[in-house]
């Protein structure tokens, strides 16, 4: 219902036909807010509920500065900003976002958007980002009238992490000196833009690592969180789950073992008490192979502790280490059950008998990945 | 899958079953336990696929993964039936010769046949090689009948026969008087009478009750319970449904090793095709009687083979022993009276069930009934799992079904009943096999693990293995067993590092009475074994090290050295380069002058020993002692 008053209220705005902002949110307090504020600082505002609406503004009225909602029913902010710049490349765009949505914000700036505010935004930086935007669509405009302009999306594409700001800005001050502006303020104008080019490139680069790393704690939690359902929630499979979880992470890291305290409810401490107590289980990174000698007493007869030696010669580590790469995590294991090999060893899973430290060296390399980079980060 | 909705349908189900399968058809069984897949019977298996595609046999052959054959020394174990050839070791590279020798002409590939070692003699019948010939197999038999996976294999061979005749014609109470009548003990280690077990979880307060097949099979050198699982997992299923009809629980578990991952598939598998069948659940053939089973998976810790640590960790606690001051039949999981088995011990009340208690009984000795499943390891030349009737002397087991000492050296002693058990000399290897003789030892039949030492195997390093062994596997929670276990490391580690003094045997005789006495469980309870029965038997050596500070069978590293014989040495230099610490150099410049170990880096790895030519034989392992005397 609110969505059909606000579409009346938002077309049928008298100021539409010659606002040099438009607004497109399907929240209606967003637009709202943001046409109250421009319109408290000067600037025409108008506002539009969805993306079809904006570009039959954007095609009839031409503002200079239009916002855009990323995230909207039916056509996305980022086909809008796509069409909008076919439609008038000198018109600005600004992409609204929400938090956690960094990274596509990033790819609206490749498509030709300008800048980006992250909600919530304080008014002072909306106003700010519009003003620049629309001394950047009036000096395109004084530029190059005509609608055949170069247009500027595909500038750079190998350089995802410098934002479009830096590049526009280039852009923008080469019309303001072939516009004959003084050179002090073009120097000015060109530290200011650098700086801030830096700050964002770096702020960008910082808020992506962080993503990163807490899209990669999503993942795991997710996963724990499958095995916790697979079990029922139940505090009596608790080994069960732990088990699962270390064959899902191959180890079981703190933040897994927090989750697994909170849904079940069960105290970190108890969690802690039986993850130590298993030999099976490992609260320290393994490699990415787990090579197992066995010490079973048939195996100990048969040369155990010699072919120990021997594999942790050729890996390089001791029982218990993993190695630097993380290729490698050497265990003992009180008989696997396979007497007749002895003396056993076992790689992921697979069961060799008593190999030579030739034969141990072609499986090491075997296990090795090739070209992989020494050291990760 | 039809659900079975009485003891009937069950058997119109083997009928069709059995009609369908031509007793005459050449079907080839291929071992797939985890000893013969690591000789490659997948490999093999797949080979054989594509051949028989290939020459468009698949009508006429059937080809079969089954469970473990027991001869994994000689894997992969592969049987031609209805002959019954059997073929040891073959590869996929063979089976081609295979297919067109023995599936298309009949004839046999004489060099993948057993060959005895000292006749050099071939023998091709599967029950004719001397492994399989003097064995009685009779839980070990279906494992080669039948695939793992598949129930139907083992329902055609009469499986869930001994379900339905219970289920239907007996009382809880007349099953539960069969297997106390067959006098069954507990396959496990300490013997005790099964009967009487399920009567106390039976006749003990409180609801629900419970049953637990104990397959956390710590022991090290034994694998019978993973060979069952994987191989037949239907048996124990089934062993484990009639003892919950007998004791009246509603609700089993299994506990099994996580490092037997193939068990704990093949058992999940088998819960599965059960409970579609309606052999598992609610209602079990139209009996009224509702079972279900869960699987529970070990996570690496010795001591949770004990009855009150199985059931914590089957509670997702830490898997240590409580005192037991009333039993775990009477209080066990979730404080309800539960019934621990272990999987042998399962598996062998379907047989009872069926054939009856009298039948049963006459297999063995006088008070240890039926047949026992041994792992038989170490230096013997028929590596693998046999299963003879109580009472067979070890000196059969080891020569006729193993094979004897491989090498042509002198047996020392056999070691049963794992780090709870103890040696039991050459002298006394005419010593019928049963619970009650091996105690008389001063060992344990424990859970079967049968590891064959000859004379290069020390046995004060053999006790010195298991005490280091428990030490670790020590859960910490009583001080006897803790810190006895580390002062007993503590004297042996001198003893063997040539340091032992006067008066350390005695020693290690009070701490073991101590941690006898007031060890809380049986891991305690029971880890002095190795030690004393080494004393016991194998005193001299004790006294070897400690005295004259020589190893006699050369092993204790700190005991001996290794020297080269400069009037025998050519020179070659091939113990320089293979040795790992630099420590044997030539004596002089010129080319073929004799190379020299330097004792003081000499890490006594034995390398040199290994590659010194065998005409040669300059190197030589001697007793430190000689060799500092000599300097």
């Amino acid at each position: 219902m609110y969505i059909d008053e606000f579409a009346v209220a938002a077309g049928g705005g008298a100021q539409v036909a010659d606002a040099d902002v438009l607004v497109i949110d399907d929240e209606q307090f967003m637009c709202e807010g943001c046409r109250q504020t421009l319109e408290a600082e000067g600037f025409r505002a108008t506002v539009a509920p969805n993306g079809q609406r904006g570009l039959e503004i954007v095609q009839r009225v031409r503002p200079k500065v239009v916002l855009v909602d990323l995230k909207m029913p039916g056509m996305t902010g980022m086909d809008v900003i796509a069409k909008i710049s076919e439609i008038d490349p000198s018109i600005v765009s600004i992409v609204i976002t929400g938090y956690g949505s960094v990274a596509s914000a990033v790819d609206t700036m490749k498509l030709g958007a300008s800048d980006f505010l992250t909600k919530p935004f304080e008014p002072d930086r909306l106003v700010e980002s519009v003003r620049r935007g629309v001394k950047i669509s009036e000096t395109r405009r004084a530029a190059a009238p005509a609608p055949a302009v170069a247009p500027t999306p595909e500038a750079e594409p190998e350089a995802p992490d410098q934002p479009a700001v830096l590049l526009d800005g280039l852009e923008t001050l080469g019309q303001y000196y072939a516009l004959g502006l003084n050179r002090s303020d073009f120097l000015a104008e060109l530290r200011r833009l650098e700086s801030e080019a830096k700050y964002h490139a770096e702020t960008l680069g910082q808020i992506k690592a962080k993503e990163r790393r807490v899209l990669d704690l999503v993942r795991d939690l997710r996963r724990v969180d499958e095995v916790i359902a697979r079990h029922d929630y139940h505090k009596d499979a608790l080994l069960q789950i732990l088990l699962d979880v270390q064959e899902e992470l191959n180890w079981l890291p703190r933040h897994a073992l927090r989750w697994i305290a909170r849904r079940l409810n069960v105290p970190l401490a108890r969690i802690y008490t039986i993850a130590h107590f298993y030999e099976a289980l490992s609260l320290e990174p393994r490699g990415r192979h787990v090579v197992e000698v066995c010490l079973g007493t048939a195996c100990h007869v048969r040369g155990a502790p010699e072919l120990l030696r021997r594999v942790s010669g050729v890996l390089g580590i001791q029982a218990g280490q993993t190695d630097p790469q993380q290729f490698f995590t050497l265990r003992t294991v009180h008989c696997m059950g396979c007497c007749a090999l002895a003396p056993a060893m076992k790689v992921d899973g697979q069961y060799f008998s008593n190999p030579s430290v030739k034969q141990l060296q072609a499986m090491a390399d075997a296990y090795r990945p090739e070209r992989e980079p020494a050291c990760q980060g | 899958m039809p659900r079975l909705n009485s003891s009937h349908d069950l058997a119109a189900l083997r009928e069709a079953l059995t009609a369908a399968r031509a007793p005459n058809r050449v079907c080839v069984t291929l071992c797939s336990g985890t000893g013969c897949l690591a000789y490659k019977s997948h490999d093999v298996f797949a080979a054989f696929q594509q051949e028989v595609a290939a020459r468009g046999l698949d009508h006429d052959v059937e080809l079969r993964r089954t469970g473990c054959y027991g001869f994994c020394e000689r894997g992969p174990v592969m049987v031609v039936l209805p002959r019954g050839i059997c073929y040891l070791g073959a590869t996929a590279a063979d089976v081609s010769e295979i297919v067109e020798e023995t599936l298309v002409k009949g004839k046999v590939v004489e060099r993948l046949t057993y060959e005895d070692p000292d006749t050099h003699e071939r023998i091709a019948a599967f029950d004719e090689i001397p492994f399989y010939k003097y064995q009685m197999r009779l839980l070990l038999k279906a494992n080669a009948q039948v695939d793992p996976t598949r129930i139907d294999d083992y329902i055609a061979i009469g499986g869930y026969a001994a379900l339905a005749k219970a289920l239907t014609g007996m009382t809880p109470e007349q099953v539960l008087d069969e297997v106390t009548r067959a006098d069954l003990r507990g396959r496990g280690g300490g013997g005790f009478a099964t009967g009487r077990k399920w009567a106390t979880t039976r006749d003990a307060p409180g609801e629900p009750k419970y049953v637990v097949v104990n397959a956390d099979e710590g022991d090290p050198g034994a694998y019978m319970d993973r060979s069952l699982l994987e191989g037949n997992p239907h048996s124990v299923l089934e062993g484990l449904i009639l003892g919950a009809y007998a004791i009246g629980a509603r609700e089993g578990y299994v506990y099994v090793r996580q490092e037997y991952p193939l068990a704990v598939e093949n058992v999940g598998r088998a819960i599965e095709a059960a409970s579609d069948y309606g052999l598992l659940g609610e209602n079990i053939l139209g009996s009224g009687f509702d079972f279900t089973v869960h699987v529970r998976r070990g996570a690496g810790a010795f001591v949770s083979g004990e009855s009150s640590a199985l059931m914590a960790s089957i509670e997702g606690r830490v898997g240590e022993p409580h005192p037991k001051y009333i039993h775990t039949s009477v209080q066990g999981l979730w404080g309800k009276p539960t019934c621990l088995n272990n999987v042998e011990t399962w598996a062998n009340v379907p047989h009872i069930v069926r054939r009856g208690a009298d039948w049963y009984a006459g297999i063995g000795t006088q008070r240890s009934k039926g047949t026992k499943i041994f792992s038989l390891v170490g230096k013997v030349n028929n590596t693998g799992l046999v299963e003879v009737p109580m009472g067979l002397s070890l000196r059969r087991i080891v020569y006729d079904i193993g094979g004897g000492v491989p090498g042509g050296k002198k047996l020392k002693a056999v070691q049963t009943g794992g780090p709870s058990g103890g040696v039991i000399p050459e002298e006394l290897l005419d010593l019928p096999v049963d619970f009650d003789k091996l105690s008389e030892a001063g060992s344990m039949m424990g859970s079967g693990g049968l590891i064959v030492m000859d004379e290069d195997t020390c046995m004060v390093d053999t006790a010195r293995y298991y005490v280091d062994f428990l030490a670790h596997e020590s859960c910490g929670k009583c001080v006897p067993c803790r810190e006895g276990l580390r002062q007993m490391l503590k004297i042996l580690d001198r003893i063997t590092g040539g340091e032992g003094r006067e008066g350390d045997v005695e020693l290690l005789e009070e701490l073991s009475e101590f941690m006898r006495v007031a060890s809380l469980c049986a891991l305690g309870k029971t880890a002095p074994n190795p030690v004393l029965s080494t004393i016991r038997h194998f005193r001299d050596e004790y006294d070897a090290h400690i005295r004259e500070r020589r190893c006699p069978a050369g092993v204790c590293k700190e005991l001996i050295a290794y020297t080269i014989d400069p009037d025998v040495c050519i020179g070659c230099g091939t113990c320089a380069k293979n040795c790992p610490a630099d420590a044997i150099a030539p004596t002089a410049d010129e080319k073929g002058s004799p190379y020299a170990i330097d004792q003081g880096r000499c890490v006594k790895c034995g390398n040199c020993l290994t590659v010194c030519p065998p005409k040669v034989r300059a190197v030589a392992k001697r007793p430190v002692i000689d060799v500092l005397e000599n300097a």
